[in-house]
């Protein structure tokens, strides 16, 4: 028996009741009626109370019905879907340490392996001379040249040339202990022009451009545009991917190498300036320290990384689902899942350049 | 070039119903399943060349899906779909160029390019398909752009455009190709009804003036009843009446009519709610 009003100021005080009489039922007969003839009025908390009178029943394998309801109270039961409120709740994820680590890993495989499928049609649509968006897609190229490229070029300097300096001081920390000052110069080019330079200008790449093309297709798969564009007969693929893979592609090398000579170029006034070297001794330490491998290896890092922020951005954007929600999950998803890449692959590169050699 | 990830199922059984009539389409058995969840089952229609014709259905039911199947966007888990006299979602690229180029879509949010100014988004289509100069093009476009009312937003952003105007501006693009067959994703969804009437208006008028075969989804009652030659009326993925208007109009069928009248079966209502709870 509930009482005339039955809202969220009474709900609690039933609750040991239905439990109590819900015990009883499944020892007993597993029947249990509710008698609700009194009730007038009801709130969302008095029906949240009553479905989870109805949920804990199903767990018990009790029948539970309620009788004596007043038309206006059952009007207000019809307008709710009680299958789709009673789904069963899903198990929490819990899990150990290595699972956890799979789990994020895992999805970081699927996108390479979406990626892969993506850059393998955009190649596809690249020499195929029948497929549609050639023309309209003529232009683009430059336009996500500029975006990508010259847009990037006063954050890539500054960051560059304050990691020289940077770089320079902690390597004179450490050589001065040793009276080795003089290979300053060698440390900062020789770790800008492998590593740093390509790493950081490639996560540059990732926060501006990754996420900007994972934001940019999303919306425009939400917006039907995608689906226009196949429409009109142009390839979203060559019309969209290519352009923006090709810009990252080469942006990122050319971003890479000006990130380095202004590092390098950080690191130069340090030792001048402060270390006292010499700009001649700096300039002759440097160039005898970078080989034309070191030069090379980092151009073909950089591109490989370029292609991997653009294609991973492209991917997840063109595979949004569920609104604008799924456009800000393709966001964060492009950068994370490009910068995880990016130190993956990097690795491998030393593994195959470095430790392999 | 792969076109379509995965192809329809089609039972043989399905093949000796393919039409060999002047039908401009025809949906065979059309299944949808997204996720395992059926959206829409056993469909069937055709659409003879010069009418408009009308899928009326509540919001949820299919009908975008529907009219991505008919458009060649989506092939549907099974059955086939025939437009102009071929199996769409067996063709390859230059066909299936060919085809495109004969058909004109105007999404339900109007899905112009925001990158571009609607006078580009009209001259998409042409400068993709034809190899005309740029000038041509343009002045085509304008054309288009004139015939529904939006010539002096030309240079505008999609995103600085009104509702209506979005809606008018993605018809422009649709007939930008001179296309025999449009398809219209609710074109007055979202529209005042003034304005809702003016699009309708235009949808008749480029039908009766260039004989533009229509198809026309929505759920909104009285522009289907006003503008549809025939029409058919989902409901829950399934067609539950088709004919003229006259023809639904008259159907006894108490969904029909329910339908018609904006309201759901009772007990309809009832069988899915808490009420089934309740000891009678
Ligand atoms: N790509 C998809 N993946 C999964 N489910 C989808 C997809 N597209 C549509 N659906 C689902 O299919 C159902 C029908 O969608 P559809 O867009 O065809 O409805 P509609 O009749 O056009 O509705 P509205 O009038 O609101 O536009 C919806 O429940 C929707 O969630
Ligand atoms: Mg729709």
């Amino acid at each position: 028996m509930l009482p005339s009003h039955f809202d969220r100021g009474v709900v609690e005080e039933y609750a040991p009741q239905i439990e109590e009489v819900l015990r009883e039922a499944s020892k007993g007969e597993g029947k249990a009626l509710v008698e609700l003839s009194a009730v007038e009025s009801f709130d969302s908390a008095g029906m949240a109370f009553l479905i989870e009178a109805l949920e804990q029943a199903r767990a018990q394998e009790v029948d539970l019905r309620f009788v004596g309801v007043r038309p206006a109270v059952s009007d207000f039961f019809s307008l709710v879907g009680i299958e789709r409120l009673l789904v069963p709740e899903q198990q929490a994820k819990g899990g150990n340490f290595v699972e956890k680590v799979g789990d994020l890993a895992l999805p970081m495989m699927e996108r390479l392996g979406a990626g892969k499928d993506l850059l393998v049609e955009a190649a596809h649509s690249l020499m195929d001379p029948s497929s549609g968006g050639k023309r309209a897609g003529r232009g683009r190229f430059f336009l996500e040249l500029e975006h990508a490229g010259i847009g990037a070029i006063g954050i890539v300097s500054l960051i560059g040339f304050l990691l020289g300096l940077i770089l320079a001081m902690q390597a004179w920390v450490q050589l001065k202990v040793f009276g080795a000052d003089k290979y300053v110069a060698d440390m900062v080019a020789v770790s800008i022009t492998r590593e740093i330079g390509p790493l950081m200008t490639a996560i540059l790449v990732a926060a501006r451009s990754g996420s900007s093309i994972a934001a940019q297709l999303g919306t425009m798969v939400i917006n039907e545009e995608v689906d226009a564009l196949r429409q009109m007969g142009i390839n979203p693929v060559r019309y969209l991917v290519v352009p923006k893979v090709g810009a990252l592609a080469l942006a990122t090398p050319c971003l890479a190498v000006l990130f380095s000579t202004i590092a390098i170029f950080g690191g130069l006034l340090f030792g001048v300036f402060v270390v006292d070297l010499g700009w001649q001794v700096y300039i002759e330490a440097t160039s005898e320290a970078l080989q034309a491998g070191d030069i090379l290896g980092s151009l073909i890092k950089s591109t490989v990384f370029g292609t991997l922020v653009a294609t991973v951005g492209c991917s997840l954007g063109l595979n949004v689902k569920g609104g604008p929600v799924g456009v800000g999950k393709a966001t964060t998803g492009a950068v994370v899942a490009s910068i995880f890449m990016i130190i993956v692959f990097d690795a491998v590169f030393v593994l195959l350049l470095r430790v392999g050699a | 070039m792969r076109i379509f990830k995965r192809k329809p199922r089609i039972p043989k059984e399905l093949l000796e119903r393919k039409s060999r009539t002047e039908d401009l389409i025809r949906g065979i058995a059309i299944e949808t399943n997204f996720d395992g969840r059926t959206v829409l089952k056993g469909v069937d229609l055709a659409v003879t060349k010069g009418e408009v014709f009308v899928i009326l259905g509540p919001s949820g039911c299919g009908k975008t899906t529907l009219l991505r199947h008919l458009s060649g966007m989506l092939p549907p888990t099974l059955g086939i779909v025939q437009l102009f006299g071929r199996d769409l979602y067996t063709l390859k690229g230059k066909e299936l160029a060919e085809l495109r180029g004969r058909m004109g879509f105007s999404f339900q949010g109007g899905a112009l390019l925001n990158s571009m100014s609607v006078l580009e988004n009209v001259a998409l289509p042409l400068r993709e398909s034809t190899d005309l100069p740029w000038e041509k093009i343009e002045r085509i476009a304008r054309l288009k752009l004139d015939m529904v009312g939006l010539l002096h937003a030309a240079h505008l952003s999609p995103s600085s455009l009104s509702g209506g105007m979005k809606k008018r501006a993605a018809i422009s693009r649709a007939i930008a190709l001179d296309p025999e067959l449009i398809f219209f994703d609710e074109p007055s969804a979202g529209l005042d009804p003034i304005t809702a009437v003016e699009v309708d208006n235009l949808i008749l008028k480029l039908n009766k003036v260039f004989g533009i075969t229509m198809v026309v989804v929505t759920h909104d009652i009285p522009s289907a009843f006003l503008i549809a030659d025939r029409m058919i009326m989902l409901h829950e993925g399934r067609v539950l009446a088709r004919g003229t208007p006259d023809e639904i109009r008259e159907m006894k069928d108490s969904k029909v009519q329910d339908f018609i009248h904006r309201a759901l079966p009772a007990e309809e209502q009832r069988s899915g709610g808490l009420a089934r709870f309740l000891k009678t």
